[in-house]
């Protein structure tokens, strides 16, 4: 799409929002079915963005997050006090509908805050993951760390820690001489567009909640069938002192590389376990017209060591990750927000024969500015620009992108 | 004519025009109450009352499928979706004198506001304190009167003041299902119904007057009422 053709298409968007009357017209609530005990509501987004050839803000679904229309429906069925069937189906342009979450919710006590979640389940790692819903996000792009595509593949593996640093800002389209020789994207610090598989607990003690979870997938690299035997296991603690104020941490653990590439390498050794380790912290203030968020990751991806080729180093394991997220709202008036995002990705270093010591990948960094203008409660408008910079890599260096999106929830 | 038959003929004719005059004084200020009715209401009002029926079976808004949520959202209170508003279409003159403005509250108490619907005079002040130990962020985007309260704890309280006549929609910024109206007239002659659906409007001057009924959004249709002198005028509304 051309920089016109975008321009023309936000243009568009906002004629039609100017046009829309300002009083509630449009249906805000869920539709209940069966007395209540079924019920079904629908989050429609639609992007429309600059041009990303530095492959920024592209996503896990190879979708740039700023030109995609997004359409998901969840569903809720309540089968008496202990069980809730909750589902949710989504479709990113248009394309294949896709089971996102599905799941069965028990609760075994009704008195007691404590519930099981089977199936196909919300992530137990990290705040932002589960605010990926566009009306919970203030801005338009995701944060660094829940979408941003590394060079690391679960199914494919760089024989040396050369080869890795010549991918250095590629992570949208990787291809390694270990494994699937198939080019495909990274995977993000957390996948904030698919959610794992397995079984979670949650329990809540006054100001305190606590959940864990034993997954097929990796944080990463969320699954519904296994592919290397192993199980992610994630805990997060949640404290909420005082009103408004949110503190959480998060730690998961699980084998992260597939089988069919540890296999690729032969590094099957007992105690060998290649793995994403991740720790997360997170808070949340809000008060009056304002709303801050920060949160920061720690990972480290460990993957097997393949027999280097000659005149090359081996990779120094775990390849490590910073990412720092920085957010902030205000509301100027009824239905007008500014928001700002500033969140960035470090990464650990790797000594290469020809490159010398580099981060591992190119270190990229985003201030997102913008804003939201509800033109009636449930249909928001949103503008914003995003700075991105990245220290390497073929690919552009730098770029500004704007986006406006329309968002339309009931 | 002697002069005092003179004096007396002329006393007794400034008598008679000051009583001419006193007469037609009083004659006037009869003519005017009778042209005001709000003045002979003071005096002889009448009531308006009778029963809403509701033939429509109105659900609060349901909680969104709390699809990211760890856990079973906690229980709350269910808004009384039963209570409608009675008012008069057109008010008699005079009634539309400005109020000095009261106050009213709205609790936000269980996810749920309470009432769930309130009906004041312009003017008037409603208070939106927060009952929950959790933060609620009371807004409208209602043309009547916009205004975002943003968010506050419990034992805090928020107000707005309702300057113009209308229907305002009050909605919760971080709970979805949590709504109520505000109905603001510019007269004093509407009433909430009870439990059953009971109203009783008071202190209507005598006349005939368009009543409408209001329940969740959706109006019955207009019915003539007339007021007699101090007494009673039935009226009962079905809303489909």
């Amino acid at each position: 799409m051309s920089a016109g053709s975008t321009a023309a298409r936000v243009a568009w968007l906002l004629v039609v929002c100017a046009g829309a009357a300002r009083a509630q017209t449009l249906p805000s609530e869920p539709i209940a079915l069966a007395d209540g005990r079924v019920t079904v509501s629908g989050d429609v987004a639609a992007s429309f963005g600059s041009k990303d050839p530095g492959f920024f803000d592209y996503t896990d679904y190879e979708h740039s997050a700023l030109r995609l229309m997004r359409i998901d429906v969840s569903a809720a069925v309540k089968a008496g006090p202990h069980f809730t069937v909750l589902a949710e189906v989504r479709t990113e342009n248009f394309g294949r509908l896709e089971p996102y979450a599905l799941f069965l919710r028990v609760r075994p006590w009704t008195a007691r805050d404590f519930d099981i979640q089977v199936g196909r389940v919300p992530p137990t790692f990290g705040a932002f993951a589960r605010h990926t819903y566009a009306n919970d996000n203030p801005l338009i792009g995701y944060p660094l760390a829940y979408q941003y595509l590394t060079t690391v593949r679960p199914d494919a593996l760089p024989a040396s820690a050369d080869e890795l640093l010549r991918k250095r800002g590629l992570g949208w389209l990787v291809r390694y001489s270990i494994g699937n020789p198939v080019a495909a994207p990274g995977v993000p610090l957390v996948s904030a567009f698919r959610w794992d598989t397995g079984v979670q607990a949650h329990a809540g003690l006054g100001m305190a909640s606590m959940t864990a979870s034993v997954t097929t997938g990796t944080i990463s690299n969320p699954l519904v069938t296994d592919d290397n035997d192993g199980r992610q296991v994630a805990g997060r603690l949640e404290l909420r002192p005082v009103a408004g104020l949110v503190l959480g941490t998060s730690a998961a653990r699980g084998p992260f590389v597939a089988q069919s590439a540890v296999r690729a390498v032969d590094d099957m050794q007992p105690g060998n376990s290649f793995t994403q380790t991740a720790w997360g912290a997170d808070a949340e203030y809000s008060r009056g017209y304002y709303l801050l968020r920060f949160e920061t990751i720690v990972s480290a991806w460990t993957l097997p060591v393949a027999p280097t080729p000659p005149q090359q180093l081996p990779i120094t394991s775990p390849l490590s990750v910073v990412s720092l997220s920085v957010e902030g709202r205000y509301k100027l008036r009824p239905g007008l927000y500014a928001a700002a995002r500033y969140d960035r990705l470090t990464f650990s270093d790797v000594t290469g024969a020809v490159a010398g010591t580099l981060p591992w990948d190119a270190p990229v960094a985003r201030v997102e500015v913008g804003g939201g203008y509800a033109i009636q409660r449930n249909l928001l408008l949103k503008v914003s620009v995003q700075r991105n910079s990245r220290d390497g890599g073929p690919l552009e260096r730098s770029a500004t992108l704007g986006a406006a999106q329309l968002v339309f929830w009931f | 004519m002697d002069a005092p038959t003179r004096l007396r003929q002329r006393a007794h004719a400034v008598l008679a025009a000051v009583v001419s005059f006193v007469c037609l004084v009083f004659s006037a200020a009869f003519v005017s109450s009778m042209a005001r009715p709000d003045a002979a209401a003071a005096a002889r009002s009448g009531t308006i009352r009778g029963r809403v029926e509701l033939r429509r079976t109105a659900t609060p808004t349901e909680r969104r499928p709390g699809v990211g949520d760890f856990g079973t959202p906690a229980a709350r209170d269910l808004p009384d979706l039963l209570r409608s508003v009675v008012y008069l279409e057109s008010a008699p003159r005079g009634a539309f004198e400005a109020s000095e403005g009261g106050h009213a509250v709205m609790d936000q108490r269980n996810e749920t506001f309470v009432p769930h619907v309130i009906a004041i005079m312009t003017g008037t002040t409603v208070d939106f304190p927060n009952s929950d130990k959790f933060y609620h962020n009371v807004f409208s985007l209602s043309k009547t009167r916009t205004f975002d309260l943003g968010r506050y704890a419990a034992g805090h309280s928020q107000s707005v003041r309702f300057d113009r006549p209308g229907i305002v929609r009050v909605f919760c910024d971080i709970h979805s299902h949590m709504n109520a109206f505000v109905l603001v007239f510019s007269h004093p002659f509407f009433a909430v119904t009870d439990a059953e659906g009971r109203y009783r409007i008071d202190n209507v001057p005598p006349g005939t007057y368009g009543v409408i009924a209001w329940n969740e959004g959706t109006w019955s249709e207009t019915k003539q009422a007339s007021v007699p002198d101090g007494g009673f005028s039935e009226l009962d509304f079905a809303i489909r």
